[in-house]
């Protein structure tokens, strides 16, 4: 491809690429809580609650993200939910990707030995210092691999807010690619540039990953 | 507000278009089997350059997200004289991105299998294709069957993604009636239950073959 | 009467890396008797035993079957061609610590499969044999049952017949009742003294003291990959000289009695 091409589009990428890095930070971290949320109250409440929470669970992950979108972004106004792209996307990522956190925290919380808690619960801890002390702390361990897996996914799941017209990098380069009539080269240097981002953000999860259940557990 | 009749007759166009999602994830998978295989085979192959390149493989397509490969494809197969309709495309592009998932799903049931079971056969005298085809494969493919059925859940709902290249499948065709209709809210719930009841009935298949391979 | 093999090994040396697992091991097996390899975990017994089918590929030294060398052409020569081993593995049979049975075959398919795929035996004639080989173990009435469907020591008795069905002439045993419950130990045992009183070569791996008294003709007692003694049971067991036997024997007896 040309370079003074790239150099003429070089401003519009790079906020694209900065949209595409927050709307996944954004995403992973509120659904990361959302999905935590979730899990400790289906841990802690009764039936009919878990029961609705379950079939939350399972209708977002039964249904494409693309979908999800489209009821968020073109149904909401019609219940008075009338949101601008960006922040349709955020909503619809942060929700896309709760119930797969919520999913890995219950396997987390299930991974913590009874007797653990069992043992708090007997020097008379409150519940919520054993969520705090043991559950959590505990769980976040076992947790990690899945949750630095999960989180590398919705990072290809952003290029999909593209569809909502959310100017995130790849809705950028579509616009470059029909504005220099250069679809292959773009497409090319787009799938070239996720496969390093996704590489490199692996690299760095599992270092981290080390890291931190190296310090967890040494705490614990 | 919500208007029960918009929503229930989506429906009728939409399941005439869920004929092409359940098209292109089916044959997506199919050759993702296939493709996923000779990935597999290459990647525990003996030659570096095989497992080389089957890493490479396998890492770049669950690197890139399957809409970019999706528009790449469409836009490459032509330049380099390829003329497919955007149907075949499609499929050719979901099958050998799943391929890359298929071929780690089966490295890693190869891989449970204990030693014990190659080792008793090659004792007894067996050569490498019976002890590949008689008491590997079969074991591994068994294993590996609730993994699969979950990839073809992950496609059905991989597939939505080809309607940007203008396959009329349930999602462009709930993208068509809302746009007739001016409901879209009821319109992509439809859509919505239906890709729904497609991955409740795998879910239940996943469950079953699972539930079955633990007796 | 069985046709018996005998093993000769010469000088043999194992590595794993920088770790010598085998040293200049030498030992006869005679035909027609029962050995049994005793000594402590990691003295190398189970490897010096998967050498003798090169399911363990030796580093110097040799093994040979009745004169022939197995696993490469010569002493310090290249590998024999693969047709050529699976040959020779062909008439020894072996049996595994777990078992090893292949769980989506029942009894039956277990020990026909080889029968079928590897001495080109038709279905029915390999089923009629395996039935036989059951038959011989105690487990007529078992045929059509899946491993999962078998105690441990049934289903160290369907490998057993998996490998006597293929008519070997040597039968190694690596700890084949370590992993089972003790009642189930002595219907093992049973089986293979059957083997033994009809004449077949037996190596066997074992912490059955009991066993190695009553039924071997020589034991020879390993320690960090060195042989320390070869000699008949009474002789070993019962008034041993070396200082490292009457250690390993003690802490032995300390810790199961028979």
């Amino acid at each position: 491809m040309d370079v003074s091409v790239l150099q003429q589009y070089a401003p519009m990428l790079l906020r694209g690429f900065g949209i595409t890095i927050f709307c996944w930070l954004f995403g992973t971290v509120l659904g990361i809580v959302l999905g935590l949320i979730i899990a400790l109250i289906q841990r802690y409440s009764p039936k009919p609650v878990r029961w609705l929470l379950q079939v939350y669970i399972e209708v977002i992950r039964g249904t494409p993200f693309l979908v999800q979108l489209f009821v968020l972004y073109y149904g909401g106004p019609l219940i008075g939910l009338r949101l601008d792209a960006l922040p349709a996307g955020l909503l619809g990522l942060t929700i896309y990707g709760s119930p797969y956190f919520a999913e890995i925290f219950r396997s987390a919380f299930r991974a913590v030995p009874e007797g653990q808690i069992e043992a708090a619960r007997a020097i008379g801890m409150t519940e919520a210092t054993i969520i705090q002390r043991i559950l959590l702390p505990l769980g976040l361990v076992s947790a990690l691999p899945a949750l630095v897996n999960f989180s590398i996914i919705l990072t290809k799941e952003t290029v999909i807010l593209s569809i909502i017209t959310v100017p995130e990098l790849m809705y950028q380069v579509q616009r470059m690619s029909t504005e220099t009539f250069r679809y292959v080269e773009a497409n090319l240097v787009l799938a070239l540039f996720f496969w390093a981002l996704v590489e490199a953000i692996s690299r760095v999860g599992r270092k981290l990953e080390t890291r931190i259940t190296k310090h967890l557990i040494e705490r614990t | 507000m919500f208007s029960i009749q918009t929503f229930l007759d989506s429906f009728e166009p939409l399941l005439w278009a869920a004929r092409y999602t359940l098209l292109v994830s089916g044959l997506g998978i199919a050759l993702g089997l296939v493709i996923g295989a000779l990935i597999c085979a290459a990647g525990l192959s003996r030659w570096p350059a095989a497992r080389r390149f089957a890493a490479i493989w396998v890492s770049f397509l669950r690197g890139v997200p399957l809409l970019v490969q999706l528009l790449l494809m469409y836009y490459l197969l032509p330049v380099i004289g390829i003329n497919v309709p955007a149907i075949a495309a499609a499929v050719i592009t979901v099958g050998i991105c799943a391929s890359a998932y298929i071929s780690e799903i089966w490295r890693g049931a190869i891989g449970a299998l204990p030693r014990g079971q190659a080792e008793a056969a090659v004792a007894i005298g067996m050569g490498p294709r019976d002890v590949w085809g008689r008491i590997i494969l079969p074991q591994a493919v068994v294993m590996s069957l609730p993994a699969l059925v979950n990839e073809l859940i992950l496609l059905v709902k991989a597939s939505s993604l080809v309607s940007v290249v203008g396959i009329l499948e349930v999602t462009r065709a709930s993208q068509a009636q809302a746009a007739m209709t001016f409901r879209p809210l009821e319109v992509y719930i439809a859509a919505a239950c239906i890709y729904l009841a497609i991955n409740l009935c795998l879910a239940g298949l996943g469950r079953y073959l699972e539930h079955r391979m633990a007796v | 009467m069985v046709q018996a093999s005998s093993v000769e090994i010469r000088k043999l040396d194992k590595f794993y890396g920088p770790f010598q697992a085998l040293k200049g091991i030498d030992l006869t097996i005679p035909p027609g008797k029962v050995t049994c390899l005793i000594g402590p975990s990691g003295s190398g017994k189970s490897t010096l035993l998967r050498c003798m089918n090169f399911l363990e590929e030796y580093d110097a030294g040799e093994v040979r079957i009745d004169g022939q060398m197995i696993g490469y052409d010569s002493p310090g020569g290249s590998r024999m061609p693969a047709r050529k081993l699976r040959d020779m593995r062909r008439s020894i049979g072996m049996v595994f610590q777990q078992f090893n049975l292949w769980p989506h075959m029942t009894a039956l398919q277990n020990v026909a499969e080889g029968l079928v795929r590897v001495r080109g035996f038709s279905k029915d004639q390999a089923a009629a044999r395996a039935a036989e080989a059951l038959e011989k173990v105690g487990l007529s009435d078992k045929v059509a049952n899946h491993p999962a469907r078998l105690s441990g020591g049934q289903q160290q008795r369907v490998a057993i017949a998996r490998a006597i069905a293929m008519e070997p002439r040597l039968m190694l045993f690596d700890e084949p009742t370590s992993a089972l419950d003790p009642e189930l130990v002595g219907e093992v045992l049973n089986v293979m003294k059957t083997l033994a009183a009809e004449g077949m070569t037996m190596v066997v791996v074992t912490h059955e003291m009991g066993f190695a008294a009553h039924v071997a003709d020589q034991v020879a007692i390993m320690e960090a990959g060195e042989l320390v003694a070869v000699d008949a049971p009474t002789r070993i067991l019962h008034s041993p000289e070396d200082a490292r036997i009457k250690a390993f024997l003690k802490t032995y007896h300390e810790r199961n009695a028979f």
